[in-house]
């Protein structure tokens, strides 16, 4: 054997490199290549979803939330404090699976590394689960609110629920066309795409990914005005249009797990839902009782204010975050403004927070026109 | 090795049966569990259920801490999951690393190689044989553990029906049955890891370096798993997945994160196994 014919058995693992990389890489975009449909108008397809009724779903949500926030080591886990539900929130990647069978009866179990969360409502109660704390918490629902969600669902981990929302805000500020298919959950999938007109906001375009078959929204994807990569997607990456059973959704508490019962059914405080909606503002640390938080604008270029937010304390990321921000001054007073792909939140002196997905200087209009 | 062993010999005759593939793949773990070194790891793997065990039994806790450590009070039965999680970042590559670095390495340093190579067991077959001496010894790694956590478990801790993650309760023969499927899931973990101990052996003939390096190896990976500003590339790192062994207990159990698992380290296993395939056949025999 040949010194050159010896060496050319290296090319075996080269191959296998290229190989292991190709499918790795290229095996997805394969399996998403776009399918062929017959032509729909926007406002078609508007009305298909509007009119979408499925009796039951389940399947599982993959969620990414990629807000552009500075990744900081070390506070990437623990979702106990509110600091560290925060940080899951605005960089998250999340597996849920959900099942849904009337607006009373569905369930949403959010697979975290080696624990699970999990939410159920059975028509009669609501439990909300933590495997980590091996802790239940139960809520009687009450009768006759068949249409009323559960406190504590995360309802934005149901695609559809998120896709209702960006659909009931569609107004003259948008502009929205069907920009092709693709597949999604192995379903041929219409891509409704939503551009907001105003250019104030940092939302480059909102897609929904619509099932040809069943008119139900499977994916949700955010894109930014600057960059390529989705800011948050929310998608099944399988469903069943099957009915589920309704064993599904029943809880039965086991043996050793400490069970709760709020009086009244309110909302767990320690687990907000995944805000989606272009208006709710992710991150707003310690609001003290009162300080109902103001809405200045509409449509895309809306801003959230909150006064006497209190900013300052064992939040520990976010004094980092604070630390690096960008001193800015105007006719409104002065003020330190944190800037993300998505998220821009301006702080004043004087105890304002102007936050929304629009850029720094409508940020500082807004704090210009705002009453103090 | 000395210079005078480099001048070629008379082929000598096969030290090993070689002609027929399984009687090379039984001398090899003959090889691999004949080592004394062998058996002292699988003790110390079967070592770390007991010390948990213990631990837990005198500090007297009642299930209050959180994941599956605080529930081994309350059911001995996870005794045997927490054990393998805690194995899995530390105590499994290393026992993993020793032998696979060994085992062309240790060849290479006792002059054994050069018999093995010329026999007519052919060198192909030959890497394949410490190939599936290396499985082996993985899924007897996690076995001990598994048994040593039942016998240690039931004897300690009450054990009853089992309570998954997703809150629901299987009765105490399936729960040891996805107990024996996470010990599994874990053995087909470290085979990533043994592909790359493979590869390394076959570089050199000192088995400490092919260890260090394939230690180094493991280190340098789950140092940039825990960055993350590059989790960009974190899927295509060897731990990444690792504890997805835990979906099997939830229910129904997930297989989508496990399944990724398994094919990233057939990625890695098939790209260092052609590695060391490519070494081990173009390499001078000295």
């Amino acid at each position: 054997m040949g010194a050159t014919q010896r060496s050319r058995r290296w090319l075996v693992p080269v191959a296998a490199v290229a190989v292991v990389a190709g499918v790795g890489t290229l095996g997805p975009v394969v399996a998403d290549a776009s399918p062929k449909l017959p032509g729909i108008s926007a406002q078609e397809l508007l009305a298909k979803v509007q009119t979408a009724k499925v009796d039951g779903l389940s399947g599982t949500v993959q969620s990414s939330a990629d807000l552009g926030l500075p990744a900081l080591p070390g506070v990437a886990g623990g979702s106990d404090s509110p600091s560290g539900a925060v940080t899951e929130l605005l960089s998250g990647k999340h597996t849920a699976r959900v099942a849904f069978a009337a607006p009373d009866k569905a369930r949403v179990s959010v697979l975290d590394t080696m624990a699970e969360r999990v939410w159920t409502m059975d028509g009669k109660s609501a439990w909300a689960y933590d495997s980590a704390e091996r802790e239940a918490v139960k809520l009687n629902l009450p009768a006759h609110q068949p249409g009323k969600p559960a406190a504590g669902t995360p309802k934005s981990y149901d695609p559809q629920s998120v896709a209702k929302q960006f659909l009931d805000a569609i107004d003259p500020s948008t502009k929205v066309d069907v920009s092709g298919t693709e597949k999604v959950a192995g379903r041929d999938a219409y891509k409704l795409r939503l551009i907001p007109r105003a250019d104030q906001t940092t939302v480059g375009s909102v897609t929904l990914a619509v099932d040809s078959k069943t008119w139900v929204p499977l994916q949700v994807t955010v894109l930014p005005r600057t960059g390529k990569d989705p800011a948050v997607q929310v998608g099944f990456s399988q469903v069943s249009f099957d009915v589920p059973a309704a064993s599904t959704f029943a809880f039965t508490p086991p043996k050793g797990v400490k069970v709760t019962e709020p009086k009244t059914p309110t909302t767990r405080p320690d687990r907000p839902a995944k805000p989606i909606d272009p208006k709710a503002v992710p991150g707003k640390p310690n609001l003290k009782a009162g300080n109902e938080p103001t809405v200045i604008g509409e449509g895309w270029s809306a801003v959230v204010l909150v006064r006497g937010a209190e900013l300052t304390g064992a939040n520990g990321p976010l004094d980092q975050l604070l630390a690096g921000a960008q001193q800015v001054q105007g006719s409104w007073g002065k003020g330190k403004i944190v800037t993300s792909k998505m998220v821009n939140v301006l702080l004043t002196d004087d105890g304002r927070v102007f936050a929304g997905l629009v850029t720094p200087q409508t940020l500082q209009d807004a704090a210009a026109k705002a009453p103090r | 090795m000395s210079p005078s062993s480099a001048v070629a010999e008379p082929v000598a005759p096969a030290a090993r049966p070689g002609r027929y593939p399984l009687a090379l793949f039984r001398s090899e773990l003959q090889l691999v569990f004949g080592r004394a070194r062998t058996w002292v790891l699988l003790a110390v793997l079967a070592g770390v259920p007991l010390l948990i065990g213990i631990a837990i039994k005198l500090s007297g806790s009642e299930g209050g801490g959180e994941g599956f450590i605080g529930q081994v009070a309350g059911n001995g039965l996870f005794l045997i999951v927490a054990s393998l999680g805690l194995s899995l970042p530390f105590f499994l590559p290393t026992a993993v690393t020793v032998i696979a670095g060994e085992s062309l390495a240790g060849e290479s340093s006792l002059g054994t190689l050069r018999n093995l190579l010329t026999a007519p067991a052919g060198r192909s077959r030959l890497l394949a044989a410490k190939m599936v001496a290396l499985i082996v010894f993985c899924l007897a790694a996690t076995l001990t553990i598994w048994l040593s956590g039942l016998i240690v478990g039931f004897a300690l801790f009450p054990v009853g029906d089992v309570l998954l993650l997703s809150g629901t309760t299987i009765p105490l023969g399936e729960g040891l049955l996805r107990a024996l499927g996470i010990a599994v899931v874990i053995a087909l973990s470290l085979l990533g890891l043994a592909g790359i101990g493979l590869f390394v052996s076959s570089l050199t003939s000192t088995p400490l370096a092919a260890m260090a390096a394939t230690f180094g190896t493991f280190i340098v990976l789950g140092i940039l798993t825990a960055i993350p500003q590059i989790d960009v590339i974190h899927p295509w790192l060897l731990m990444f997945r690792w504890t997805s062994f835990a979906d099997l207990l939830r229910d129904p159990p997930y297989w989508g994160a496990i399944g990724k698992n398994l094919l990233l380290q057939a990625g890695y296993l098939t790209v260092f196994y052609a590695a060391a395939w490519a070494r081990i056949t173009s390499r001078d025999i000295v």
